[in-house]
């Protein structure tokens, strides 16, 4: 596996994952895994470098202030806890099923979106109590609608413990699981749609860190792919990101859902054949 | 503190992107290609940020170490800027809830970055 063929392989799930705002680790590890490498080794690699997307993203959101830091800090809480333990059973389990639950999530992903694809966001009408207490509230100028959008989050006890579930998944298949996050927001805590977006990406980084730390242990990270991945993931999403904007929604998400839907169902029926590129 | 916050990961990304390219052009024009021999065995950060630092300190430098204290700072960034928000909470806005939330995402934090 060269330095210059990861390079590119990365740069393109940069991109492909930015224009889609899946991440890079759900184009990334299927991609990893049909070239060869083992699935533990690129969920390794994938997590670190999410941490850079993540980042990288989250500073220009924050900076423009869309992202709820409180509601981020609150629901971190619960996704590093996800994380470990998806790491954990990552390292225990065999690749098959492996592949069978990144196929799964992937569809997942594509039914969140389709779910999704009409709803317009409704002001929370009432915000209980624990999520008053919690702070969970704020406020945000949206540059498109040319106005101030105020929002309370709610249902914070459901969204904790959903937001535990998504750490696992992310911490167990190396990917952000930006998908089932912002879903969470979104469906459960009623946030607006650029604050889920944001936010989410922001709680992305430090759910990764958590689950990395675990691969970082047990010895599965290769700085030999972690280099050319990361030096070609951030320009990819970099670029990506720049394009994103220019196109319209549509394009974007049918794009985006053709992509869930063929990766998903590749990875399952790899999963199920154990055609799963170990030699 | 967003504007701490944003500075922090966007500094970190920079860095860390900044010393893996610097050790990589650095080996690169050495070794004359772009492959290399690097593998960390199983380990946890802070022993890794150790042995990297040491050997800073001992003038050991060398593309392979510009590489790692890449990864570690890029490893580095959510944990630092976690830090800063909880500085923040703290002794700028007096939140004591959010201080005490973001103590546990910290604590939590830092027992993976010593896990064997």
């Amino acid at each position: 596996m060269s330095f210059e063929l990861l390079l590119l392989i990365s740069s393109v799930a940069g991109f492909v994952g930015a224009m889609s705002g899946m991440g890079g680790g759900v184009v990334l590890i299927p991609a990893l895994t049909l070239l060869g490498v083992d699935i533990k080794h690129a969920i390794a690699v994938s997590i670190v470098s999410v941490i850079a997307t993540s980042s990288g993203s989250a500073s220009a959101y924050v900076r423009n202030r869309i992202t709820n830091l409180k509601v981020g800090m609150f629901l971190e809480m619960f996704t590093i806890l996800g994380a470990l333990v998806g790491a954990a059973i990552t390292l225990i389990s065999s690749s098959r099923p492996l592949f069978i639950a990144f196929g799964a999530v992937l569809l997942m992903s594509w039914g969140t979106l389709f779910l999704r694809r009409h709803q317009k966001w409704q002001a929370v009408e009432r915000q209980d109590a624990p999520s008053h207490w919690l702070e969970l509230e704020g406020s945000y100028y949206d540059q498109a609608a040319h106005q101030t959008v105020i929002y309370q989050g709610t249902r914070a006890y459901v969204g904790g413990p959903l937001m535990f579930c998504a750490g696992l998944v992310a911490g167990l298949l190396g990917i952000g699981a930006g998908a089932l996050k912002v879903l969470i927001h979104d469906l459960v805590m009623g946030l607006p749609p650029k604050v889920s977006t944001t936010t989410s990406n922001l709680i992305i980084g430090v759910t990764a860190l958590s689950g990395a730390s675990v691969y970082l242990a047990s010895g599965l990270i290769d700085p030999r792919m972690v280099v050319p991945v990361i030096l070609g993931i951030v320009p990819g999403a970099f670029i990506g990101t720049r394009l994103l904007v220019r196109l319209r929604n549509r394009a974007v998400r049918g794009f985006f859902m053709v992509v869930l839907i063929v990766l998903g169902i590749e990875m399952i029926v790899r999963g199920i054949t154990g055609c799963d590129g170990a030699v | 503190m967003e504007t701490l916050v944003g500075h922090v990961l966007l500094i970190g990304v920079l860095l860390s992107i900044t010393l893996i390219i610097a050790g990589l052009i650095w080996h690169g024009v050495t070794a004359h290609q772009l492959g290399f021999e690097f593998e960390i065995a199983g380990t946890n950060l802070f022993r890794f940020a150790l042995a990297d630092l040491g050997q800073l300190a001992a003038h050991m430098v060398s593309p392979r170490l510009l590489i790692s204290l890449g990864i570690i700072v890029l490893l580095l960034t959510p944990y630092v800027r976690v830090l800063a928000s909880m500085i923040y909470f703290a002794l700028v806005e007096h939140n004591w809830k959010y201080t005490l939330f973001t103590a546990f995402v910290l604590s939590v934090l830092t027992y993976s970055l010593f896990l064997r």
